[in-house]
């Protein structure tokens, strides 16, 4: 059995707005393994963003444990949560998140430099990876001179870049057409047939087919977990 | 990332709003470059009052007669007599009328013994000096300060001509080059017995003016010379004396630390604006923490820690008011020049000022920058991710 590089155990996420108390996860256990693609889907509101937090090490949780490669985030301040972030997750986001004023290769380099690689190999292998996905005659490009494919494909060399444990997409095909997010979601399989571990988070049942296991989430809690293809 | 990284970072941010970054600038530049020339027009003053004050002659002490027959000729080779003394003249002064066959002025007539030339080494413009020689005291020659020769019309084809002061006949032989001079220029000088036989004033003197051999006798030889002064007429140490001995050092400090005063009144004028263009980049930096929320989230996703954050846009705040600091250190200097032509002093870049201005504007970009910069690091990840 492959390594867990996420665990969760009975996580509660509880949000205070004002005098209101908000529960956004009630309960969730999950465990992913190395190598996994994962959907997790389910409609706004039923806790998937949270969860893609809790994930993602930007939040920690309420009550429960959340362990990223064997590092429970509930006991770790803001600079180690960072640090496990930086080291373990490679996020995809809807809107791409490129930098403002930031080429294609600078982008992809940033994780690289927060880590403290020096700027020449972060240079080398930024380029590799633009390279890998057919990006090598775009480097010096800023977001601007981008098609919407062009961005997300610079958005997952920056994620990979780093070689993280688990890459992060959250609804990576939401601002494409069907043809270029079906590339996205294409990449994303490729990528996961080399031995990476994928999380998609998404509402959208369709995308979500592509993966081999489905979670779904409602109203804070685990409805169903399913494997194999449909 | 490391410094050179972050730096890197907050330059390609300044760059890619160049003209956002100029106006953010602008206060900065302002106050440096008021506080560089302000500090300039303060030295080119007081450079050009010691300069005034020096051609008075140096180590000197001026015993002035308070009424008329205060003081003798014998008091003044009395006082000569003193240890310490180099040189002692005296003059013989009033106001007078000159005039030539076309023009007629009133000017300060000063009757001077011989010794003056030495004490004070007055500049010749044109023509020659009074007689040097001591047995010449009662000739007519006379001697133009620069103004009084303006105010007359002289020209230089006058030399030699004749003069006449208060009514009597006196002979042109030169014109001083002392427009520098503490508003002595306007002077028109005699030898010592002429200007007492135009004002009647023999066997009294005006004023007595003695030369210490070195600065550091001065105080003590005011002290000696007083002492002398007071045994000689019989005055007790409480009265009053006729005449009034004033030190030249004494004047010298005493301006020095009037324009000290001035120097630090205008520099803390300049200081405030400082502080205004250092609120105006703090305002810009929180403007643009708000505009830069999501970019902030990105960066905190992808493994930049709050330090990272914070010295981003703190290095931001620093290059931004040093680069102003900079720009307005060269108008500064620059406006200095230009000020120096014309108030006529000497231009000198000071390395005191430039470690001033830059390390003001250093300082005015660290201390508004902090909080933007702790702002922008404090920022929820998951929130910022999230600011639309």
């Amino acid at each position: 059995m492959a390594p867990k590089v996420v665990e969760l155990q009975d996580v509660r996420r509880e949000y205070q707005v004002g005098d209101q108390t908000t529960v956004a996860l009630d309960g969730v256990s999950l465990s992913v393994e190395r190598g996994e693609f994962v959907a997790i889907v389910g409609p706004s509101g039923s806790g998937k963003s949270t969860m893609m937090n809790l994930i993602g090490c930007l939040d920690r949780p309420s009550g429960g444990q959340v362990m990223i490669s064997g590092s429970a985030t509930k006991d770790l301040n803001d600079n180690e949560l960072t640090q496990l972030r930086s080291r373990s997750i490679g996020f995809v986001f809807q809107q791409f998140q490129l930098l403002p004023n930031t080429s294609a290769l600078e982008n992809v380099m940033a994780p690289l430099l927060y880590q403290g690689v020096s700027t020449k190999k972060a240079k080398q292998d930024a380029t590799n990876m633009l390279t890998r996905l057919g990006l090598a005659d775009r480097l010096n490009f800023d977001r601007n001179r981008l098609s919407g494919g062009q961005q997300q494909r610079v958005a997952i060399a920056r994620a990979l870049v780093t070689v993280p444990e688990i890459v992060l997409a959250d609804e990576p095909t939401g601002a494409l057409d069907t043809k270029t997010g079906a590339q996205v979601i294409d990449l994303l399989k490729e990528l996961n047939a080399e031995g990476r571990t994928i999380i998609l988070i998404t509402h959208d049942l369709e995308i979500a087919a592509s993966a081999p296991r489905r979670v779904f989430l409602r109203d804070g809690i685990v409805e169903r977990d399913e494997r194999g293809r449909k | 990332m490391n410094l050179i990284g972050t730096a890197r970072l907050a330059l390609n941010r300044i760059w890619s709003t160049k003209v956002r970054s100029l106006l953010t600038m602008l206060g900065v530049v302002i106050g440096v470059a008021a506080i560089v020339a302000l500090t300039s027009i303060v030295d080119g003053a007081s450079q050009g009052i010691n300069k005034s004050l020096a051609t008075l002659g140096t180590n000197q002490l001026n015993i002035t007669s308070v009424v008329p027959d205060a003081l003798t000729e014998q008091d003044a080779k009395a006082l000569a007599e003193l240890d310490d003394v180099s040189v002692m003249f005296m003059q013989s002064q009033n106001e007078g009328t000159i005039a030539t066959e076309s023009n007629r002025v009133t000017a300060r007539l000063v009757g001077v013994s011989s010794e003056y030339f030495y004490a004070v080494k007055p500049e010749i413009a044109l023509g020659s000096y009074l007689s040097q020689n001591p047995a010449a005291t009662n000739s007519r020659d006379v001697v133009f300060g620069a103004d009084a020769a303006n105010d007359l019309g002289l020209t230089a084809d006058m030399l030699g001509k004749p003069v006449k002061l208060n009514g009597q006949d006196f002979r042109l032989v030169g014109v001083l080059d002392d427009q520098a001079g503490f508003g002595t220029s306007g002077r028109v000088y005699v030898s010592l017995d002429s200007a007492r036989r135009i004002f009647s004033q023999y066997p009294y003197v005006s004023s007595i003016v003695i030369q210490a051999n070195s600065a550091e006798t001065v105080d003590s030889l005011q002290i000696a010379a007083d002492r002398l002064l007071r045994e000689r007429y019989g005055l007790g140490e409480e009265t009053v004396a006729r005449y009034v001995i004033t030190n030249q050092a004494s004047l010298l400090s005493a301006v020095g630390s009037i324009t000290d005063t001035l120097g630090l009144l205008l520099t803390g004028i300049a200081a405030i604006s400082l502080i205004v263009g250092g609120i105006g980049i703090m305002n810009i930096m929180l403007v643009s923490v708000r505009e830069r929320t999501r970019e902030i989230g990105v960066r905190r996703a992808i493994g930049a820690k709050q330090s990272d954050v914070l010295s981003q846009f703190l290095i931001e705040a620093i290059v931004l008011s040093v680069a102003g600091g900079v720009v307005g250190l060269i108008f500064g200097e620059i406006a200095a020049f230009l000020l120096a032509i014309i108030g006529d002093w000497t231009f000198s870049i000071r390395l005191d000022t430039i470690a001033l201005a830059l390390g003001f504007s250093l300082i005015v970009g660290v201390a508004f920058g902090v909080w933007p910069a702790r702002t922008a690091s404090r920022l929820e990840p998951i929130d910022a991710l999230r600011f639309e």
